[in-house]
């Protein structure tokens, strides 16, 4: 070949080799590295997870006026493990046919709060917030927002919730 | 521009690039040239691809195969990247033995490049233990089986193969300590020593520059590098091989981008096509699983199978180690000038057999039939789960099963042949009632549930040797007679 020459270096060959250079390179980073950054970065652009239903049980076995905690055993996918979170709601209804159905963690910084059976409301022993059976509203104390209600539904006589966690110390109710 | 002279002065950046960049290399290199280059960018995209997996994976029995699953479901071109890891290893290994072999047939490792031979020598060995260790990473079966066998190698080193195996595995079994070893070596060391060694070894190419071809090297030179004559006849010629006026850039860096391009090109579509395979979690009670290695390390897998038993220690250590002996001593005991392949009728001697035998290897072991016990059928669910019931209430401390086991009580290996699963569970549950002299607890229930029991008979009508016969088994199960209240 001409262009090989002794003493003859062709332009054309050499301004070829030049961009084999520059694409070629890039064409390798491109290749393994688009795949790879995708990669890292997938948690950030991770759909949401499934609804989580959680069957709460028969309608008539809640009271009127009685608030009721369930606690449910939550298996929960921890990346690669698989662990297990005991987690509770608290249920209220008026009538026995409309439900409410609270997240069992204080608004305020997340600890369990219970039923204080003397003044008949939700009290948090943390901080001492105090929420109202009825609407979750706050009555008193720490807490930024109301109970976070979950959405609720009625199949064949038995009553599910839809568990979420939300953002604590907040007033916005924002999911996790 | 103020910005590149203030960088220059202090970085001396255009001086740099006309050392490195724009110096004269000899005239007519081929594209062969361009192995080197390609096996390292390939090493550069595994570093890419192990740095986001290893972000992703952990190093424990309990959680490597499901966090390997998790890649490949949910993290997003986890499969791909796990394919293009995949096979970015096997082309590196094909890479570095094609840039070995086309160093070889030009005579590069001679005079003034046998200290470079050695340490690519280095890197060639750090690449086959890349392989090794890597292997182990996924934990399913072909990784759990293939390390089992590839330590139980190193174990039949004489004098020093115990202490061998203890080392290779962080204990005298293959467990949680030989995976957290393995990774530590394949993310930590090998890197480290890996990317030493390709540093000196490039270092040595930019300052003893790249190696002409073997005509420009042999006409009048004297007949051995060993001769006084020849460092002077050698500076001359290489000089005079630079007539070319060729440089490094664009002549030589452009040829390589191309390779390397197409190289990373093919394993991207490999990855993409077939992916890296994964199989059933690793399952240390499975005893019927026949490893087979990956293809590089086929040859001495096939070689093992060749060999009587007695010779195999000496095949499984002695041949890589004798082969490792000659790359390391070639360049010192191979000292005739003549670098062209087809004039040194030994080395191409050497190199066609060394081809061919690895080439048969590979090719025999391919046709290979699979190995008896992988005609078994595979065990159902319920049969594994009477399989880690046996294992769980150590059955095999009192029975055989090929071979492993306690001698107390009978051989399992083929009991399958002789009784029916219902004789099987009645026999688990009660055998006192079968022989009343029997020294065999009572399995019935507290101690194993019916679901139990019945698993576990399962399991053990499986058992049926290492050739079953392929009419089905005629039982003669006798039941003793009911008990009365």
């Amino acid at each position: 070949m001409a262009t090989e020459t002794p003493g003859i270096v062709s332009v054309g060959r050499r301004t070829f080799l030049r961009w084999a250079t520059w694409i070629g390179g890039a064409a390798s980073g491109l290749l393994a590295g688009v795949p790879a950054l995708r990669a890292f970065l997938s948690p950030t652009f991770r759909r949401s997870r499934e609804e989580k239903w959680i069957r709460l049980g028969e309608i008539d076995q809640f009271d009127p006026e009685v608030p009721t905690k369930v606690d449910f055993v939550d298996a929960v996918h921890d990346a690669w493990v698989q662990t297990r979170r005991l987690r509770n709601v608290w249920i209220y209804t008026a009538d026995g046919e409309t439900f409410r159905v609270y997240n069992g963690r204080c608004t305020h910084l997340g600890c369990n709060y219970f039923l204080d059976e003397e003044k008949n409301v939700f009290r948090c022993p943390c901080h001492t917030g105090f929420f109202d059976l009825k609407t979750g509203a706050v009555l008193g104390g720490p807490p930024p927002r109301p109970l976070d209600s979950l959405e609720v539904k009625v199949e064949d006589g038995i009553l599910y919730a839809r568990y979420q966690d939300f953002h604590l110390g907040v007033p916005e109710k924002a999911e996790v | 521009m103020a910005l590149f002279r203030w960088l220059d002065e202090r970085l001396d950046l255009v001086r740099a690039k006309r050392d490195l960049l724009d110096r004269e290399v000899p005239a007519r290199l081929t594209w062969w040239h361009t192995l080197g280059s390609a096996t390292l960018t390939v090493f550069l995209v595994q570093v890419i691809t192990g740095t986001v997996l290893a972000t992703y994976y952990s190093a424990s029995p309990d959680h490597a195969y499901e966090s390997i699953q998790y890649v490949t479901r949910e993290v997003a071109s986890g499969t791909l990247l796990r394919g293009i890891h995949h096979w970015g290893a096997s082309a590196m290994v094909v890479l570095i033995i094609a840039h070995m072999i086309r160093v070889f047939a030009v005579g590069a490792y001679k005079y003034p490049r046998e200290v470079n031979w050695v340490f690519g020598v280095g890197l060639f060995l750090v690449v086959m233990g890349f392989s090794f260790t890597g292997y182990l990473l996924p934990w399913d079966q072909k990784a759990y089986w293939a390390t089992a066998v590839g330590t139980n190698i190193a174990g039949t080193t004489p004098v020093i193969g115990a202490a061998l195996v203890a080392l290779l595995r962080g204990g005298s079994e293959l467990g949680a300590a030989t995976l957290a070893r393995f990774y530590a070596f394949h993310v930590l060391w090998l890197p480290l020593i890996l990317t030493v060694l390709v540093a000196v070894h490039i270092i040595v190419v930019v300052r003893q520059g790249i190696a002409a071809r073997p005509r420009d090297l042999e006409v009048g030179a004297p007949r051995s590098t060993r001769d006084p004559a020849y460092p002077g006849y050698y500076r001359q010629a290489y000089a005079a091989s630079k007539h070319g006026g060729m440089r490094f850039w664009p002549d030589v860096l452009g040829k390589d981008a191309v390779v390397s391009a197409a190289t990373v090109l093919v394993v991207v579509l490999l990855a993409a096509l077939f992916g890296a395979p994964l199989e059933a979690p690793a399952d240390p009670t499975d005893t019927s699983y026949v490893p087979r290695p990956e293809w590089y390390f086929l040859p001495i897998y096939q070689l093992l199978k060749l060999v009587p038993g007695s010779l195999e220690a000496v095949i499984a250590v002695g041949v890589p180690t004798v082969l490792l002996i000659v790359l390391l001593g070639l360049p010192f005991f191979d000292r005739g000038s003549t670098r062209n392949l087809l004039h040194r009728p030994a080395a191409l001697a050497g190199l066609a057999l060394l081809l061919g035998g690895a080439g048969f290897l590979i090719g025999a072991a391919g046709r290979a039939p699979a190995g008896a016990a992988d005609q078994h059928a595979a065990l159902t669910s319920v049969q594994r789960a009477g399989r880690a019931l046996y294992q769980s209430q150590q059955c095999g401390g009192c029975h055989l099963i090929a071979g492993q086991g306690g001698e107390e009580g009978p051989d399992l290996t083929t009991v399958g042949l002789r009784h029916s699963a219902g004789w099987l569970h009645s026999f688990l549950e009660s055998p006192s009632r079968f022989h009343t002299e029997s020294r065999m607890p009572s399995y019935g229930p507290p101690a194993l549930s019916h679901q139990e029991i019945e698993e576990l008979s399962q399991y053990l009508t499986t058992l049926r040797g290492r050739e079953p016969p392929a009419a089905p088994p005629q039982f003669y199960d006798t039941f003793p007679p009911p008990r009365r209240p």
